[in-house]
């Protein structure tokens, strides 16, 4: 068991891949952001990939542990501490009982994951243990952690094997202070109704990352953006703004054209709406996403369906145990 | 128009979208819903789960398991199996659901709208009442509580219902706000395109809002016998009539959700027959609004 001291900014529970299989009740799949953090964070401490961890948004938490425990600390660094002392990242670490670990503002990416050998304990809410905040469900009580809340964890034998476990650098995201970032896409499913000036806009001009941005969506600033033909005249069934279509459903990822701000559907993003979404974040970009501030400018490329699930493959070896070595 | 063939486009790395036509009626509908129970019984490798919506369907697919093309060969081939949906008879609840009209709340909502995002939005019922040609606020209230509504589909939010009239003398059309809402009342009624929803809880919104519900579609802690099954209380096939009430009704049947006396108001013996339902639509007048 561990004790919430502080709580950081907002920290929850997460499992991945998430709560598959209630898309069409409108249930997203919740689950970390940046789930190649996450997985690596469970198998440095011998978990599945997939096991319930936290995730820690902008300024991480302090938890008192109560029972010895392996954790391993990935994803953005909030420069974690035991007892005050600096403990090394993308590594497991022992943890004595009665030691407590803290992690203070994200100096570097947005988002750090805390796995601790076992997996978190909580109950799984339609099948899956992930926090969906805006829906006050999964996790624990359906909420990011609360002060002096005790969180248990599966016991597992701890021995020797299992610290001192780190990745190996050529596995490693990524995850760096940039201000232009990168992120691919993949055309649909509605290119069709941009027209070739408006989507050589979207894939050129740089879009900032706005400020209100949270695990449904992040909006980005940026040029305005040309339609074609199909966008303007339609039946008006559609709704007559030119990013209106019939409602239908939404991928994860989806590039959702709100009215006339694009705004990314990510992790607790809404299932179906009637605006378009002309291109689509695969996600083998989401870590990139999960890892950018506020500000940053995002440039958006092009690549083709099977591009996007290659990267995809090699993300998910990046997270398999021979990627992790023991020091 | 109903298209030839389904088209598909890509969604990302792990989504389909296929798109049976670019118009919201019954059969496109039932080609999403059967789609959905014929891959939910052949369970093919691969294909995770879908989520059929107006005219439209999304397939969430794993491609380590199966490659975008053989997805939509497989797809394409499933579609083809479809029968005709005229034959098709189904049971569907019928659900009244209370409702304020031109009520105080929606109103708050878009005079937020209006201070905060854009002056220039005409209030939600005057600008629907005009664009449909009716009369005044009320008639819209009369067409648009005239007619039952057919769920189509679950989305944007865990049990928001979207819903079609079933009525052609009640189908009503309107563009979505833009920008958004960055806040709907919880039980919000309102529509966009031709579609009606109910904001199952305080969300963003896209849709033209003019009346609230007091009842909830959804509950996560099952206090109602209704949602002993799903949280939400609707699901694609059921049918809604809205009950125009006042304030004071409004006030009563919220109090009743509070305490838990409150009993759902719902048919459950009636089935829907689309051949039945298109031969009635065909001898109407869609010129005369209620």
């Amino acid at each position: 068991m561990f004790t919430v001291i502080k709580t950081g900014l907002e920290t929850s529970v997460q499992d991945f891949p998430g709560r598959i299989g209630f898309r069409d009740q409108g249930f997203p799949p919740s689950g970390p952001m940046d789930s190649w953090s996450f997985r690596l964070a469970n198998r440095l401490v011998g978990n599945e990939v997939g096991c319930a961890a936290l995730e820690c948004q902008y300024i991480g938490p302090t938890l008192a542990f109560e029972q010895d425990a392996v954790i391993a600390i990935t994803g953005a660094n909030m420069t974690p501490k035991i007892d005050g002392l600096a403990i090394p990242m993308w590594t497991s670490i022992f943890i004595k009982a009665g030691q407590e670990l803290s992690l203070i503002f994200a100096k570097v990416g947005v988002r750090s994951y805390i796995a601790i050998a076992g997996g978190i304990n909580s109950q799984p809410w339609l099948g899956s243990q992930s926090t969906f905040h805006k829906a006050g469900v999964g996790g624990i009580e359906g909420r990011a952690l609360q002060k002096g809340q005790h969180i248990d964890w599966r016991s597992v034998e701890l021995n020797n094997t299992l610290i001192n476990r780190a990745v190996k650098s050529e596995a490693l995201p990524d995850i760096n202070n940039d201000k232009a970032i990168s992120i691919n896409v993949v055309y649909g499913p509605n290119e069709g109704w941009l027209d070739e000036a408006g989507k050589a806009k979207f894939l050129t001009e740089p879009w900032k990352l706005s400020s209100k941005s949270d695990r449904t969506g992040f909006r980005l600033e940026g040029p305005t953006l040309t339609f074609t033909d199909k966008a303007h005249n339609k039946s008006p069934e559609h709704g007559s703004e030119p990013s209106n279509i019939i409602d239908q459903g939404y991928p994860v990822g989806g590039i959702n054209l709100a009215g006339e701000t694009p705004i990314i559907l990510v992790n607790d993003g809404p299932s179906m709406g009637g605006f378009i979404n002309p291109f689509t974040v695969p996600g083998c970009e989401f870590w990139k996403l999960a890892q950018a501030k506020p500000g940053s400018q995002l440039y958006f490329k092009e690549i083709t369906v099977q591009q996007a699930q290659r990267l995809g493959r090699e993300q998910t070896e990046a997270c398999n145990d021979d990627k992790i070595t023991n020091q | 128009m109903i298209y030839d063939k389904p088209r598909f486009t890509p969604g990302g790395d792990r989504y389909i979208l296929i798109e049976f036509g670019s118009e919201m009626n019954l059969t496109l509908n039932f080609m999403g819903q059967a789609l959905a129970k014929l891959l939910e019984e052949n369970n093919q490798a691969g294909i995770i789960e879908s989520a059929p919506c107006f005219a439209s369907m999304l397939i969430h697919y794993d491609p380590d398991v199966i490659g975008y093309d053989n997805a939509v060969i497989y797809l394409t081939e499933l579609i083809s199996e479809l029968g005709p949906s005229d034959d098709i008879v189904l049971d569907s609840r019928l659900f009244y659901i209370p409702a304020v009209y031109l009520d105080p709340w929606t109103k708050e909502a878009i005079d937020d709208y209006r201070l905060k995002i854009n002056n220039d939005k005409v209030h939600d019922p005057d600008y629907v009442t005009q664009l449909n040609g009716l009369e005044n606020v009320e008639q819209l209230a009369r067409v648009h509580s005239g007619t039952e509504y057919w769920v189509a589909s679950l989305g944007f939010w865990p049990g928001l219902p979207f819903m079609m009239p079933l009525d052609p003398r009640c189908k009503l059309t309107a563009p979505k706000y833009n920008p958004p809402r960055t806040w709907t009342p919880k039980g919000a009624i309102g529509m966009g395109g031709a579609s009606t929803a109910i904001y199952p809880e305080v969300l963003p919104g896209g849709y033209q809002i003019f009346g609230r519900t007091p009842v909830p579609i959804w509950d996560t802690s099952k206090r109602f016998d209704v949602f002993e099954n799903s949280i939400c209380l609707f699901q694609p096939g059921d049918r809604v009539k809205f009950v125009p009430c006042d304030m004071d009704a409004f006030e009563y049947y919220e109090q009743q959700v509070k305490d838990g006396s409150y009993v759902y108001n719902l048919i459950e013996y009636q089935k829907f027959s689309v051949k039945n339902h298109n031969d009635w639509v065909s001898n109407l007048d869609v010129n005369r609004r209620f």
